[in-house]
């Protein structure tokens, strides 16, 4: 196996070993989607754009699991590589000059995938699992999510100093970003000033470029074309920041 | 460079912001040699070996590493060397076969044998963050042996290690020695530098203050043996005879108590002279000059006498860069 294969078989194993994936990627959509998603019954509201709510919250849900991979597990996981020179191993090691890069974006990538299959398989038999009025644009704007995410996450995880401190601002920006932009209330029953705070969030745009294709509100092709925009940029830099 | 050399660096120049941690360093490793570099904290040693490797670039400066630059050339030679770094760990949730894994490149030796070879073998399913200290450095040292490398740099390996550990990874660095492998070697340890270095490099403020092999630079700046014994009432010639021997530079006599100080050949000749006159003192003690007295005396700037100079010097421990 080359030098790419082995990191990527390695950071897989971590990946799932790692608590805080376990926690916050894995249990914690399932449970709080359960949760809220039963708070407000099946039957359609105009709060909810006319949709049963829950599966207003499904549709919503999998761009959690993609924040939470993207804005806490990662930012930490790299930080704490940095913090305790694992990084410089890997470089005097010979791995490639892309080699690390490429691993957390495949491996981040298969660990939402993960998440959001999990999600779907608890929310089935309990709220249903919406039908998709625009198939392709969800899976399209799931992929360039997650693709936005992983990258934005990798590059905190290069920014921040430390693991702790990765930790504080990956949670500071993860659950203002999950109430206002996919977990929390819908944008109709949020406040003028709020509802404009949330609006532009990446992880607003994120879910509205899933939810409004899955649910037939609407084509979200603003916010695909944003959450492009941001995965382009974002995996351009964290791509350069990330090189060994 | 030098054909027979395994590296070549020359007017080394490394700054971080306006402090200057290697100044106009000039170094040559030797293919097949095991070279040591030691001196004061912050004497820029593992800036150096860092250089060396390609994980820091130079201000200035030109370095050769098995024919390659470091600077531009860094893959190459990556591929070529084993290190093992200073403050420089493994992913908590890793065991330690997986590393083996992780780290085995094409060249890779057999890595089961080499936990086997440094006692790792129970400890094979091991995650890092269970792993001892000294279990920690032997994995390290696994992982720079792994790939077959033709130069191994070591910072400060057997730091941590108990006494036998220790000399188990002493007996590999010998093995490698042994076949024909280049060790450039970062210790605080005169000891270690002592048994394995065929040279050693003394730095201080990122220069070179002297290189040599450990017996030259005992002998340029620690030559003073001292000897020692009690003799309550010597006979009166006793004193007279040791002042004129060969290489006698002193004798002393307090409260009974006799110090002849002079060079290495001093011991041999108090000693003649004591049979000589039918008794050797039952606390006969002898002080050699070791290389821990000659790094002190060097980078103190004053020569030592044998055992005179506190080991725990805190510039000669636990230094970082």
């Amino acid at each position: 196996m080359n030098a790419m294969g082995r990191l990527i078989k390695a950071e897989m194993k971590l990946m799932v070993r790692d608590p805080l994936v376990l926690t916050f990627v894995f249990a914690f959509p399932v449970v709080t989607m359960l949760i809220i998603g039963g708070a407000f019954g099946t039957t359609p509201t105009p709060a909810f754009e006319h949709t049963n709510p829950a599966h207003w919250y499904v549709a919503s849900y999998l761009t959690v699991t993609i924040a939470a991979g993207g804005l806490v597990m990662l930012p930490v996981h790299l930080a704490s590589y940095r913090e305790r020179g694992v990084l410089r191993r890997f470089t005097a090691a010979g791995f490639p000059h892309w080699s690390f890069a490429i691993a957390q974006l495949i491996v981040g990538l298969v660990t939402v995938t993960v998440a959001c299959a999990l999600l779907l398989a608890v929310a089935a038999p309990v709220y249903g699992i919406p039908a998709l009025h625009s198939a392709w644009r969800v899976v399209a704007a799931l992929v360039l999510g997650a693709v936005a995410f992983v990258s934005i996450g990798v590059l905190l995880g290069t920014l921040l100093p430390s693991a702790r401190s990765a930790q504080a601002v990956g949670l500071l920006i993860f659950f203002p970003s999950f109430l206002l932009g996919a977990g929390g209330p819908p944008p109709h029953v949020m406040g003028h000033m709020v509802k404009n705070i949330a609006g532009p969030l990446p992880l607003t745009q994120l879910t509205d470029a899933v939810r409004d294709p899955w649910l037939g509100i609407g084509q979200g092709t603003g916010s695909l074309i944003v959450v492009a925009a941001i995965a382009v940029a974002a995996t351009t830099i964290a791509a350069r920041r990330a090189a060994l | 460079m030098n054909q027979i050399d395994a590296v070549t660096v020359r007017g080394l120049r490394k700054a971080y912001g306006d402090r200057v941690v290697v100044d106009g360093l000039d170094l040559d490793v030797h293919a097949g040699e095991i070279l040591g570099l030691t001196g004061a904290n912050g004497a820029g040693k593992t800036t150096t070996v860092e250089c060396i490797q390609g994980l820091r670039h130079p201000d200035s400066g030109t370095l050769r590493v098995l024919g390659y630059d470091p600077a531009t050339q860094a893959a190459r030679i990556r591929s070529l060397i084993g290190s093992q770094l200073q403050d420089s760990a493994l992913p908590d949730r890793l065991r330690a076969a997986e590393a083996v894994e992780l780290f085995a490149g094409r060249q890779a030796r057999d890595g089961g044998e080499l936990l086997d070879r440094f006692g790792l073998s129970a400890r094979r399913k091991s995650v890092f963050s269970s792993l001892s200290g000294g279990e920690r450095q032997r994995l390290f040292l696994v992982l720079a042996l792994l790939n077959q490398p033709r130069l191994v740099i070591l910072d400060e390996l057997t730091q941590g290690l108990d006494p036998a550990a220790r000399r188990n990874v002493w007996d590999a660095i010998r093995e490698l020695h042994a076949d024909g492998t280049t060790v450039l070697m970062v210790t605080h340890e005169m000891v270690e530098a002592e048994a394995l270095c065929d040279r050693i490099v003394v730095l201080r403020d990122g220069r070179a203050l002297d290189s040599g092999t450990p017996a030259e630079l005992v002998a340029r700046h620690a030559n003073v043996a001292m000897v020692h014994f009690t003799w309550p009432d010597p006979p009166s010639a006793l004193l007279d005879e040791m002042r004129v021997l060969d290489g006698v530079r002193d004798v002393k006599r307090s409260a009974g108590r006799i110090t002849v100080e002079g060079s290495r050949a001093t011991i041999a000749h108090v000693g003649a002279v004591l049979i000589r006159y039918g008794s050797v003192p039952p606390d006969l003690d002898v002080q050699v000059p070791s290389l821990d007295d000659a790094m002190l005396a060097l980078l103190n700037g004053v020569p030592a006498k044998a055992g005179t100079t506190p080991v725990t010097d805190e510039r000669l421990v636990g230094g970082r860069r």
